[in-house]
């Protein structure tokens, strides 16, 4: 009975229902970073599965990677605050239905965790046997906080009554996981490229070409999902939908066609892997500002908020 | 602080000071600690003169909007936000293609007003997401901002299911409606229900003015006003998706959209647990397919 066409909702002289928050690219950005990192400790983990100089070659630049993205997170997140002179608020509380908060302790826990990993390896690197122990017991915290840096954004961004961001919660968060183990897996096989360690890059690179084949099949899943609970138009406005087919391209079609194109070959290349790295980690960071910014748009349409809060089919 | 030269002669008020327990004159309503207070707003009852708007601006010291003619009937202020925490809506509505209709319905069926106001709700979802304690449930079970602790990261304002708080560009701080918890803990109603000259905007402890709304509705049903409705009173639209009630609550003649308000809203906090555990298993999926990769590389060596 409540059911409704969407056209026959009606508005109050389409002003918009819900305020819109002042997030900007500090968002995107700390998104980014934040699944960057995750995904590169997770990686660093998985060298333990790996000959020991080869893994340990992956683990170290995961480790350091890790750090550094934790390191370039917590102040973009700051700086996104408003009062950034009260940023410690954030650990007067603990709570667990905010994802705002519970995210503030992953990003605590993973920049400690990251930061014993980190030293652990430098001292390694420089023969101490304690080190690497250090750096063996930390990857177990800092892997469980990098799962969490990886996706904990999706909760963040669908716990709201943002018509896009709350019609596809467990989509959103799956999307952005796979995206940050591709774009882990794409930085630490430039690396390894650049340091000359084929194998390893080679390695990385079906694990990117998986997670991005992962992350693209969830978009277009999500995109069909958007349309049949009616939030999809925000996304299909002319500036947006650049953005996200701008985002499909370079975060998944150029690095496919990269990795499709050596296999075809069957000759590993340089350039085309470093093509297909850069772009995977362009396109991690267009992939989440097309997601913020087409939920700041779809927050200003009375019509998709109504239809998917008790007009709508589901 | 020198007097106004009109009123010399007049500078003593006729009251020995403040009323200890000023909302039992005005509202009767006694105001303890420990009980539900909110707001019934009934808008068959609303004349649009905004007094309310005016009043809560006035006591709550909110900076003034810029003034601009919107187009929109009589309502120039749009909507509720940092600096406006109530907001009178007008609905102008015509017969078929713009004309009149000769036959109208009772009770201002074709002129709608609402006082739209922060719900106070139950639980609140904006208080849900602040990461910082800044909003708090008061002993009054209203729901407050602190303005010594927030530091503006907003996310408070997509929570709301309502549009209703948003941060300030003057402070950096998230403001919304505190239902004057100055006053009430100074035994006064709020400022914008004590203004109101046709009581539209009722003040008391919630379970007797849902009890008192719902008569009301009997009362409009037997008079013919077959639409009116509770939004927000228990088991009503707009207390739904795990928003048990809205301590300030309406009733309403029209599809709740045409006051800019959603049919069934939800608690957003419901969506965090199975977005984070879907996110984590895509992790781990991944993972366990990147070991694979990993192992089976090596295998072959
Ligand atoms: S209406 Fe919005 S601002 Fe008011 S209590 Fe509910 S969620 Fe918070």
């Amino acid at each position: 009975m409540s059911n409704r066409r969407k056209q026959d909702i009606p508005t109050y002289y389409d002003l918009p229902a819900l305020n819109t928050p002042h997030w900007d690219w500090r968002v995107s950005a700390y998104i980014f970073a934040a699944g960057l990192g995750g995904g590169t400790q997770l990686l660093a983990a998985l060298g333990e599965l790996l000959p020991r100089r080869e893994g340990q070659s992956i683990s170290r630049k995961g480790r350091y990677i890790s750090l550094l993205s934790a390191l370039v997170s917590a102040p973009l997140l700051i700086w996104d605050l408003k009062t950034p002179r009260r940023w410690y608020n954030m650990m007067r509380i603990f709570r667990i239905t905010s994802p705002m908060s519970f995210g503030s302790y992953l990003l605590t826990g993973f920049g400690a965790f990251s930061a014993m990993t980190a030293l652990g390896q430098w001292t390694a690197d420089r023969g101490s046997r304690l080190g690497d122990r250090l750096a063996r017991l930390a990857q177990w915290p800092a892997t469980l906080f990098g799962a969490g840096m990886s996706c904990y954004t999706g909760a963040l961004l669908s716990a709201t009554s943002n018509p896009l961001w709350a019609a596809a919660p467990r989509l959103l968060a799956a999307r952005l996981a796979a995206s940050a183990l591709a774009t882990g897996a794409a930085t630490l096989s430039l690396g390894e490229t650049l340091s000359g360690r084929r194998r390893n890059s080679s390695r990385l690179e079906g694990i990117a070409a998986l997670a991005t084949s992962a992350s693209l099949f969830l978009s277009l899943w999500s995109s069909r999902l958007y349309r049949r609970k009616g939030v999809h138009e925000a996304m299909e406005e002319q500036d947006i939908a650049a953005r996200e087919k701008a985002a499909l391209l370079v975060g998944h079609g150029v690095p496919l066609a990269c990795y499709a194109l050596a296999r075809l070959s069957g000759r590993r290349s340089d350039t085309l892997s470093i093509i297909a790295s850069l772009s995977t980690i362009a396109g991690g960071y267009m992939t989440r500002d097309a997601m913020l910014k087409g939920g700041l748009r779809s927050s200003r349409r009375p019509r998709d908020y109504f239809y998917i809060a008790g007009r709508g089919r589901d | 602080m020198t007097n106004h030269p009109r009123a010399q002669g007049e500078s003593r008020s006729i009251l020995a000071g403040p009323f200890d327990a000023e909302a039992e004159t005005t509202a009767g309503v006694r105001i303890e600690p420990g009980k539900n207070y909110g707001f019934f707003t009934d808008t068959t009852l609303c004349i649009g003169c905004k007094a309310c708007e005016v009043a809560c601006k006035e006591w709550n010291a909110l900076p003034s909007e810029e003034g601009k003619l919107s187009g929109h009937s009589y309502d120039n202020t749009g909507g509720l936000g940092a600096h406006t925490w109530r907001h009178v809506a007008f609905v102008e509505k015509s017969g078929p293609e713009g004309v009149r209709a000769p036959e109208q319905q009772p009770y201002q069926s074709s002129w709608l007003m609402m006082s739209d106001v922060c719900k106070h709700c139950s639980p609140a979802p904006c208080l849900e997401a602040c990461p910082t304690g800044a909003l708090f449930r008061t002993e009054f079970d209203t729901v407050v901002v602190q303005q010594d602790i927030c530091n503006g990261c907003g996310y408070c304002v997509p929570a709301c299911p309502f549009g209703v708080i948003d941060v300030s560009a003057d402070d950096g701080k998230a403001h919304k409606c505190t239902l004057c918890y100055d006053r009430l803990r100074a035994g006064q109603e709020p400022a914008c229900a004590k203004a109101c000259p046709t009581d539209s905007i009722q003040f008391g402890e919630v379970e007797e003015l849902e009890q008192r709304a719902s008569d009301r509705v009997d009362g409009l049903h037997r008079q013919g006003v077959e639409n009116a409705y509770l939004y927000g009173a228990r088991g009503s639209p707009g207390a739904t998706g795990g928003l048990e009630r809205l301590n300030a609550f309406f009733l309403l003649t029209d599809d709740p959209e045409v006051y800019n308000l959603p049919l069934r809203p939800s608690r957003p906090a419901s969506r965090a647990a199975p977005s984070l555990a879907a996110g984590l298993a895509t992790a781990a999926g991944l993972m366990a397919a990147a070991a694979f990769l990993f192992t089976r590389g090596h295998d072959h060596e």
